[in-house]
């Protein structure tokens, strides 16, 4: 699979609006554009396999399903992660001939996308650093009262910092992609000991990931039973992901009428009281 | 005569915030530029004179850094805050404004950071990834979809809310009912991540002990899995946890530790993918 200057440049645009901080704005930039699905889905139809793009961006969901930046701190760039990472997966995948559906093709695109996200946080610090220059531009402005000027610092000039943190790193690295796939290959047997490790490692990644968000959830040993109550359902009663919700579903209804009865309960019993005189 | 903010402004200034708030981050200001960009439709509005503009403006310079989705009821207090200071109701100035700010930005950003990114968002991707068998783009347009109107209008409603109500506004959010809801939340959140663990997680072992006659008598994996199905994947999640949550590890330590623990684990054959080109 080659990647050409137009896909690697269109690519390189979503990286530009996805990132955090990004061009597409929080909301439909970092959390729509960078989910990995969203990219899987975006990078599958710019390379013309929409099918290997979902897959792909699926499998390296879950390692991000959670990705907070408590205080600007990320363990993980969503730019790198989806519009990186997923194409270089994909070239892998199709490269090593192994079916993105497999654990083995799961595994081989987490690895690959985790690897690429962890080194990706350069760019982040990077955008971060050169946003300063043009927030220097803004504090002038404030100075001398024109206010107009802040638009263009706040939506203007930071797109000057993603064509040098992502935009040119992204059109670089899928145009290398196949080349480093390749050497990859040739140097480290799909047998041996290395290529093994990363396979593994591919598949216990996302294990990561799940932690990170049980980390929000999960503050007392109790709160692990709502977690298995789902793993259950899933891995032992095979009930699918949309179902599950449902039933996870009623269970917060349960809980939030019970809360609420405590919260109100004083106010109604005495209310009861008078309808029944 | 009275000042009144127009409708037209405030959803310039809800707009402003709703794009720009991370556009320009960086590490020393972080929101702050986007939040200047939030307020100016509004001193522009209010204020003839440049020095009380100059005044108003030079008040939301101070830093700011939140949840920007949940942050958004903030933004919506400063301006009704910033309506009174214009009428000259005299126990609003800079004090109060950036005392208010200061004092929300982290139980808002606390909140925020479980209650969307940790749960709404996770939640959503989860039932998007149970859509995505075998590369349909369904789930991936079914999240961009949901997400986006849940983050635009649930925004939009927090800007309103926090404008018109003040203070109040974000009673509902530390207040009884707000603690039953997001008790409530995180409940379906555990849930759906158990079952997000058990369908797209899988940590298997390749153990096997063979007996004289060459012929498998212990596989580690089925006897697990007779115990518990999933066993090792939900063990190894619960690890990975409590080596962030209680061992206070970053991801990326564990990350690495998983690296570790992958090459250990191949090396005496406890994993192997079972890889031939």
């Amino acid at each position: 699979m080659e990647i050409s200057w137009l896909q690697a440049a269109l690519i390189g645009l979503f990286a530009c609006l996805s990132s955090m901080p990004g061009m597409g704005g929080s909301s439909i930039g970092n959390y729509t554009l960078g989910r990995p699905l969203v990219g899987g889905l975006v990078c599958g139809l710019i390379l013309g396999d929409m099918t290997t793009g979902v897959l792909v961006g699926c499998a390296m969901q879950v390692v991000y399903i959670a990705l907070v930046t408590p205080g600007g701190t990320v363990s993980a760039d969503v730019r790198a992660v989806s519009y990186i990472g997923i194409p270089l997966a994909m070239v892998a995948l199709s490269s090593y001939g192994l079916s993105p559906e497999s654990a083995e093709g799961a595994a081989l695109a987490t690895s690959f996308g985790t690897m690429v996200g962890t080194l990706g946080t350069v760019l982040f610090y990077g955008t971060a650093t050169i946003n300063l220059v043009w927030q220097h531009i803004g504090w002038k402005a404030v100075e001398k009262r024109q206010y107009k000027k802040l638009y263009l610092v706040d939506m203007g000039l930071p797109w000057l910092s993603h064509l040098a943190c992502s935009f040119i790193p992204t059109v670089v690295m899928c145009k290398l992609g196949a080349d480093v796939v390749e050497l990859i290959k040739n140097t480290l047997p799909m047998d041996g000991l290395a290529m093994k490790t990363l396979f593994t490692v591919g598949s216990l990644l996302p294990c990561v990931g799940i932690a990170i968000l049980l980390k929000q959830i999960v503050k007392k040993a109790a709160d692990f039973v709502p977690f298995l109550f789902g793993f259950v359902l899933a891995a032992s009663m095979g009930i699918n992901l949309v179902s599950a919700t449902v039933v996870a579903g009623m269970f917060a209804i349960i809980n939030y009428k019970i809360k609420m009865l405590s919260v109100k309960g004083a106010v109604a019993v005495d209310d009861e009281e008078e309808e029944e005189i | 005569m009275e000042k009144k903010l127009s409708k037209k402004s405030l959803l310039k200034s809800f707009h402003n915030w709703y794009y720009g708030h991370l556009t320009c981050f960086s590490q020393e200001h972080m929101q702050t530029f986007g939040y200047l960009c939030a307020m100016l439709p509004l001193v522009e509005e209010l204020y003839d004179n440049e020095d009380d503009k100059a005044k108003a403006m030079n008040t939301y310079t101070a830093f700011f850094n939140t949840e920007p989705q949940l942050g958004t009821v903030v933004v919506g207090m400063t301006a009704g805050l910033e309506e009174a200071r214009a009428n000259g109701q005299e126990d609003v100035d800079e004090e109060t404004i950036n005392g208010l700010r200061a004092g929300l930005m982290g139980p808002v950003a606390g909140i925020g950071d479980s209650l969307v990114v940790g749960t709404v968002i996770p939640i959503l991707l989860g039932i998007a990834m149970g859509m995505s068998g075998g590369g349909s783009p369904l789930g991936a347009i079914f999240y961009i979809i949901v997400w986006n109107l849940f983050a635009y209008f649930g925004m939009r409603f927090l800007y309103f809310k926090g404008y018109n109500l003040g203070a109040k506004a974000v009673e509902f959010l530390i207040g009884a009912q707000g603690e039953a809801i997001r008790d409530s939340v995180g409940i379906l959140g555990g849930i759906v991540i158990g079952a997000v663990s058990a369908t797209w997680v899988s940590v298997k072992t390749s153990f096997t002990l063979l007996n004289e006659a060459g012929e498998p008598y212990l596989e580690l994996q089925s006897k697990l899995d007779e115990v518990f199905p999933g066993l090792l994947t939900a063990v190894f999640i619960i690890i990975c946890w409590a080596l962030m949550a209680k061992k206070k590890m970053s991801p990326i330590k564990v990350m690495l530790l998983l690296v570790v623990v992958a090459f250990l684990g191949v090396f005496v054959g406890f994993f192997n993918p079972g890889l031939t080109y």
